[in-house]
């Protein structure tokens, strides 16, 4: 580079240095195509995404099958049942991922690099979100073929698969809003298994199995509690039968309920690390 | 193996073997289960799928050709245990990869250790980690309204076979720990073993599953094991049922302590 | 136009820790300020409360002449700052993290790319710019980590121990880019280290941090001078060597912490003329000396002086955060 182009692109950093803060979706973006360079460069973090959710459309459809003859229960093709649900988990771990590359980013201090950056805080919390409403159309993208060359219907026809592709990006929001709320305060991976133990117990004391009115006991009560139940109820819809909004409003304001209550945790925890 | 006299050292080589096997196997069983980390994959998380199984699919008990159980949960027992036995055993056996790791294995190796004690010895402490972890499951479960139809005999049954699967895997872990030296190899061995025993009548009858899922259910041999034990748990004490159990696990068992042998003979050879 | 850095009276807590215990400084534009102190004295705490990654328990700072609480961002905007850690992802190329760096600094891609190029062809690093970081040794990462902080052309640059752990090598190719950068750029350059000989060679001005409060500032030439007298340090056999140390003391000059175990050290105020008296002194009591060596006032006495322990070697229970 001759002392000429130096000098030149020097002056060009000068102006921008006086002009002020870089934008936040420019940066956001930046982050979240790093997260992509992450997850090609550990192989090993597609497999909670992808490989599980595939493993658990084969091996739920495929041990539990005799469920769909029983009564109360809403359709007989159990891969229907399975299939939402098995997309709604990788979407779940794909939110997990990004609060652990968080984690690694705060254990190996590269998270000061981007502290230091003269860019608005939010933009540090949202290009990791945004990434992982990304990453969420994998088991989306992978996991509806599988299910329906193993012989699932969406009678829901394309609305069907976009209120599926919502619930997905939802349910990607919510578990990273969870982890980055635990990353922000255990500051390092080993919060990994906590975030992993909250998302496991979510999505399985909800609607996952069987629907509501087969259920037992004390799990009855808590899957109606849990705002999973309704954005999986939400995603399940085409995949049953038509679309309706008495089906679907409930899973958006579980939504909108769950990403206030984890957002507000996950800022406060943002807050407390970075002054 | 030189015979040193020492002060206090009983003279008979077999009487020092054992001593030394059974403090080895001491150390493999307080080891273990100090680790709190094993206590969840060994105990909590088997239960807590029992949990959840239980009551979202305790109406399945309904379907024609269910076995006749009281409840879901008596089951679940049988595989529940097995998960247990299974995770339990890949994670803490993992702690022959560790001494290799550590360089604790070369230590003992250089030692006046028998060296057949080490092995025999990280077995025998996966043994009665296995028994206790049935006598638990079959505790936890009794209290919950699964009983035992068998009997004290089928107790005994169970708790016996529990350990030998216990072996079995033990035997896997040590094996493969002794090929690759490496701690985390070994672990990375819980998806395949988890694999093994979702495609199992663990969690549901295979007769009420379809299609190719059936056919490899039925083919593994876990299914075998767990469905013999099964039978002393719902119906009662019966001779063929106790021995399916008994032999799959010892044929599982005499598998990997095979393998097991093999890789530490050479080990101990790469050694020398 | 307000000095690159200034404090006053800054403090940090951590809990019922005190690490930083009323700081007052100022840093001239164009220097190379230097601020030296053994570990867990206070330095990397007060570098992050003026790069804004920490906030300040008390007190005020101002860097290029925003305030480090209320104006963080125009702060960030005019720093470049070098950790102890690199901080570095080791993932990504050296390239990758650069480009990164530069839009996070509000550069186009376009931009980003020719100042990349440009910054690792300044740091050596364009052969290794496409491998990932992790692969790097550690001279390397420093660079990368220097290159990192020099993207958006800093006033004031943060160098926080940017040499522990090198080998002599990199510590020297270091020292000369931080001389180049001050010498053609102009940048103003903070520097903490708890090496002497860095801290001589690179500041024009230091301050001395011993336990959250600084002991001494100024320039180093001026410091040692301060403390007039050389330094003589004897090895003395056991027998003798109370009894040398006593006569030594009341007939030479006062005791000085001893450079290394074992030893006798005292301020010789008459200077190297003296040191044929000493020799007799310690013949007549009948002292062997195995070994006598005559030392110039160093960074190390004047730290000496000012906190009664010696800064290398010295035996901090480190029960602060540095």
């Amino acid at each position: 580079m001759t002392e000429l182009t130096a000098a030149a692109s020097r002056t060009a950093v000068d102006a921008h240095r006086r002009l002020g803060a870089p934008a936040v979706l420019p940066v956001a973006r930046q982050l979240a195509l790093r997260g992509v360079l992450s997850m090609i460069r550990i192989p090993a973090a597609i497999v909670p995404v992808v490989v599980m959710p595939v493993f658990f459309t084969l091996a739920f459809s495929g041990a539990f099958s005799a469920i769909a003859e029983l009564p109360l229960f809403p359709t007989d093709n159990i891969l229907d049942w399975m299939v939402p649900f098995a997309v709604l988990q990788g979407a779940a771990f794909a939110g997990f991922g990004v609060a652990y590359g968080t984690g690694r980013d705060l254990e190996n201090g590269f998270y000061d690099r981007l502290l230091l950056a003269p860019t608005p805080r939010l933009g540090l919390v949202l290009g990791p979100l945004i990434y992982s409403a990304a990453r969420s159309m994998l088991p989306l993208l992978i996991v509806v073929p599988v299910g329906y060359l193993g012989g699932a219907r969406i009678s829901g026809g394309p609305v069907g698969f976009a209120v599926l592709a919502l619930a997905a990006v939802c349910t990607a929001l919510l578990a990273g809003l969870w982890g980055l709320g635990v990353v922000y305060r255990v500051r390092s991976q080993r919060a990994g298994a906590l975030v992993q133990a909250g998302i496991f117990v979510t999505l399985f004391l909800s609607v996952g199995q069987v629907p509501l009115e087969l259920m037992t006991g004390w799990l009855r009560w808590v899957a109606e509690r849990n705002p999973f139940t309704y954005v999986l109820t939400m995603a399940r819809q085409g995949f049953l039968g038509e679309v309706t909004w008495a089906d679907t409003w409930p899973g958006l304001v579980s939504f909108l309920l769950g990403a206030a209550g984890l957002g507000w945790f996950a800022w406060r925890g943002f807050r407390r690390l970075v002054p | 193996m030189t015979s040193t006299t020492t002060a206090t050292a009983t003279s008979h080589p077999a009487t020092n073997a054992l001593a030394q096997t059974l403090a080895l196997a001491r150390r493999s069983v307080l080891g273990t289960a100090r680790q709190p980390v094993i206590w969840f994959p060994a105990v909590v998380f088997p239960l807590l799928i029992a949990a959840i199984n239980s009551a979202a699919l305790g109406r399945s008990t309904a379907l024609p050709g269910f076995p006749p159980v009281e409840s879901f949960g008596q089951f679940l027992l049988v595989g529940t245990l097995t998960q247990g036995v299974l995770f339990g055993g890949i994670i803490g056996g993992s702690d022959l990869a560790l001494d290799i790791e550590s360089g604790f294995f070369e230590r003992l190796v250089a030692s006046p250790v028998a060296r057949w004690a080490i092995l025999v010895g990280r077995l025998a402490g996966s043994a009665v980690l296995g028994a206790f972890q049935a006598v638990v499951f079959i505790g936890v479960f009794a209290a919950f309204g699964a009983p035992i139809e068998g009997g004290p005999a089928a107790v005994a049954v169970i708790i016996l076979t529990a350990a030998v699967l216990a072996v079995a895997v033990g035997g896997f872990a040590a094996g493969l720990g002794l090929r690759t030296g490496s701690q985390e190899a070994v672990q990375n061995m819980f998806p395949l073993l988890f694999v093994l025993v979702f495609v199992s009548s663990a969690f549901f009858p295979t007769a009420l599953m379809k299609g190719w899922y059936r056919r490899a259910a039925e083919a593994n041999p876990i299914s075998w094991m767990i469905d013999g034990l099964r039978e002393l748990v719902i119906t009662g004490f019966d001779r063929s049922a106790a021995l399916t159990a008994l032999a799959v696990a010892s044929g599982l068992a005499a598998l990997t302590l095979t393998l097991a042998t093999t890789q530490f003979r050479r080990r101990l050879r790469a050694a020398a | 136009m307000s000095a690159p850095v200034e404090t006053e009276g800054l403090v940090r807590r951590f809990g019922e820790l005190v690490a930083v215990d009323g700081v007052d400084l100022v840093v001239e534009e164009g220097e190379v300020f230097g601020f030296l102190g053994p570990n867990g004295a206070g330095k990397s705490t007060t570098v992050r409360m003026l790069t804004t990654l920490l906030t300040p328990s008390a007190g005020r700072a101002r860097v290029a002449g925003y305030d480090v609480v209320a104006e963080a961002p125009s702060v960030r905007r005019s720093i470049g700052v070098a950790l102890q850690d690199a901080a570095i992802d080791p993932l990504m190329t050296g390239n990758e993290l650069l480009r990164l760096q530069a839009v996070l600094h509000g550069l186009s891609t376009a931009e980003a790319r020719a100042r990349g190029a440009e910054l690792l062809e300044r740091v050596g690093l364009t052969a290794a710019a496409d491998r990932r970081v992790g692969t790097y040794s550690g001279g390397m990462r420093r660079r990368l980590d220097l290159a990192l902080s020099l993207v958006h052309e800093p006033t004031v640059l943060f160098l926080d121990e940017p040499t522990t752990g090198l080998d002599p090598m990199s510590r020297m190719n270091l020292w000369e880019e931080v001389r180049r950068l001050n010498r053609e750029h102009g940048t103003t350059v903070f520097l903490t280290t708890q090496y002497l000989e860095e801290a001589d060679q690179l500041a024009g001005r230091i301050a001395i941090i011993d336990q959250g409060r600084i002991v001494r500032d100024g320039e180093p030439a001026k410091l040692k001078e301060q403390v007039g007298a050389p330094t003589l340090t004897l090895q003395i056999d056991p027998d003798h060597r109370e009894r040398a140390r006593a006569e030594l003391c009341a007939r030479f000059g006062s005791e000085r912490p001893a450079l290394r175990p074992g030893e006798v050290a005292i301020g010789l105020e008459g200077g190297a003329a003296q040191v044929t008296e000493v020799i007799r002194l310690l013949d007549d009591l009948g002292a062997t000396v195995e070994h006598i060596e005559l030392l110039q006032p160093s960074l190390d006495d004047v730290f000496a002086e000012a906190t009664g322990r010696r800064l290398e070697g010295a035996d901090t229970d480190g029960a602060q955060p540095g």
